[in-house]
């Protein structure tokens, strides 16, 4: 989670405008959800993992491990779609078990591969967008997007306070861990418990500082902050729909067909 | 004196458990504008309950506190007005930073101000600017070091140009280099006629610095007075815990020794003292060559 977190820091994408990034990412899963196509879903896994790792400066290996992730659930899950359990036979191949058959037809090997392909390349849009946007940039897109405002500005507060709980859980495991705390399973589950309870009373104290700290500078119930400005480019525009265009119009044909 | 005090505490109580112990214990204060001050006392002698009784967020159960001769207004509008005059750094960074960009964190103060955008632009890269904090300014607050988070918590107040700035302990848990960029820092605004307030433990610090030095004893000011006078009271030294500076007391050993004249006016740094000891040196030297030739 927190190498997740520091990914899109070091990205060369991450100065580019986030809207743009923002349309790019839903744009195209959009198109891939909707036309469900294997040429749309290699097509579209291919050029995000072009941007990420080539654009973006992303190494590979951390994209792939990130991408495989997902599969391992895809897989699994999609084996229950393609697999039946029949009395007949399907054609692409039957384990008979008993009076019944372990069996699959080729259309339905093929929609599996098709579904976990079209998953992969619509998280590989939402990886594209998380692996070069800072989570700060994505929030002033929702801004603009008229997301609710108390949405918006609790999403900021959580996203900045998750690291500074992670902060103090680890400097507090690592105090039990010094002092024995973890030896086995009895201490460790009271040592878990023990920090948890202090999390809270952690977590409470802080977030009444951070209201006097932020008293203390005219708060007035609005979270009102400027953002970096990074303008969009004329030339990254333009690649954005072109690609986008033609992605519509391959959904287009795809549905027809 | 005719000049009204800039902040005047009178006889303030504050309790945090309903009236059943004092943080603040009839507190009465007067400090005027330009000046700097050290807040000096043992932990939990109420230096940041009375912090934030000057910024308004503690409202004293008893006794008022004057801002340039009026009575604290407690409406929303009157806080608002005096928050954006007395500005307080947090002693603890993470208490203050609640974005996890700095960018953001530091325009947060200059909006709530009511200032335009793009005016509000321009000062958040001044102050950006003048803090040196551009080399940092695009990381996440979360990966900052203890002593960058200082510098944006600085900035976050900076930027709102209070008259009155408070630091509580800027110090604590910096590493050299950041103790000497916060105090150039201090330095500048006080060139500014901003006036500061600092608490902090380092009796040396204070005394090089501050124009006055107020003691703080179980919620009551105990002392307030020149660096001098205080640092020189032994007996309320002692009740206070704390040491007398070091270069005090290396003074006072060298005027026993009777190297030094005890007649000279007390050295409040290092630089004066050592000034001392090299003119008895070449004195010395020019009495030997003074005496030389007779032989």
């Amino acid at each position: 989670m927190i190498t997740i977190d520091m990914l899109c820091y070091y990205s060369r994408l991450r100065y580019m405008n986030a809207m743009e990034k923002f349309t790019y990412a839903m744009l195209t899963l959009l198109f891939c959800v909707v036309s469900r196509s294997l040429a749309m879903a290699v097509l579209v896994l291919a050029v995000n993992g072009i941007l990420t790792v080539k654009k973006g400066g992303i190494p590979f290996s951390r994209y792939w491990h990130y991408l495989m992730i997902p599969l391992a659930f895809l897989i699994l899950s999609t084996l229950a779609v393609i697999v039946n359990i029949s009395r007949t036979p399907f054609d692409a191949f039957a384990i008979p078990v008993g009076s019944y058959h372990l069996t699959a037809s080729y259309a339905s090997i093929y929609k599996g591969i098709q579904m976990i392909l079209t998953a992969l390349a619509s998280v590989s849009c939402l990886y594209f967008l998380s692996f070069n946007t800072p989570m700060t940039d994505i929030l002033s897109v929702l801004k603009k997007l008229r997301c609710p405002d108390l949405l918006v500005e609790l999403m900021l507060l959580i996203y900045r306070y998750i690291f500074l709980l992670l902060g103090i859980s680890f400097s507090i495991s690592l105090s039990q861990d010094a002092r024995l705390g973890n030896r086995d399973l009895k201490t460790s589950l009271r040592s878990f418990g023990a920090m948890a309870s202090v999390l809270l009373i952690r977590a409470m104290t802080r977030s009444g500082a951070l209201f006097d700290a932020m008293e203390a500078r005219c708060y007035d119930g609005r979270l009102q902050v400027l953002e970096e400005q990074y303008p969009p480019k004329r030339k990254e525009i333009l690649w954005i729909l072109f690609f986008e265009i033609f992605l519509l119009i391959l959904t287009i044909w795809s549905k027809i067909k | 004196m005719s000049e009204t005090p800039i902040l005047r505490a009178e006889n303030i109580y504050y309790s945090y458990d309903n009236e059943k112990s004092h943080s603040l214990n009839g507190l009465s204060l007067e400090i005027f504008r330009g000046k700097k001050i050290a807040f000096m006392g043992a932990n939990g002698s109420g230096k940041s309950t009375f912090f934030l009784c000057c910024n308004g967020i503690n409202r004293p159960s008893k006794g008022t506190l004057y801002y340039c001769g009026e009575p604290y207004d407690y409406s929303r509008k009157g806080l608002l007005r005096l928050r954006s005059k007395v500005g307080i750094i947090f002693q603890d960074p993470d208490d203050q930073l609640f974005s996890a960009s700095v960018y953001q964190e530091i325009s947060f103060g200059i909006l709530n101000l009511g200032v335009p955008t793009e005016e509000a632009r321009r000062e958040v890269e001044q102050v950006i600017d003048r803090l040196e904090i551009t080399p940092f300014r695009h990381k996440p607050t979360h990966a900052l070091s203890g002593g960058q988070k200082k510098q944006v918590s600085i900035a976050d107040i900076l930027v709102m140009h209070p008259d009155i700035i408070i630091l509580d302990e800027p110090a604590a848990a910096l590493d050299p280099k950041h103790t000497i960029m916060v105090n150039k820092i201090v330095d500048q605004l006080t060139q500014e006629g901003i006036t500061v307030l600092m608490s902090t433990h380092d009796v040396n610090y204070a005394l090089e610095w501050a124009d006055e030095i107020v003691l703080l004893h179980e919620g009551q000011v105990l002392m307030h007075g020149s660096p001098l006078e205080v640092f020189t009271d032994k007996k309320i030294l002692a009740q206070t815990n704390l040491a007398q500076p070091a270069v005090l007391q290396l003074f006072e050993s060298l005027c026993k020794k009777g190297i030094l004249d005890a007649s000279l006016p007390l050295p409040r740094d290092l630089g004066t003292l050592e000034h001392y000891i090299e003119n008895i040196q070449t004195s010395h030297n020019k009495e030997e060559t003074d005496t030389c030739p007779q032989k």
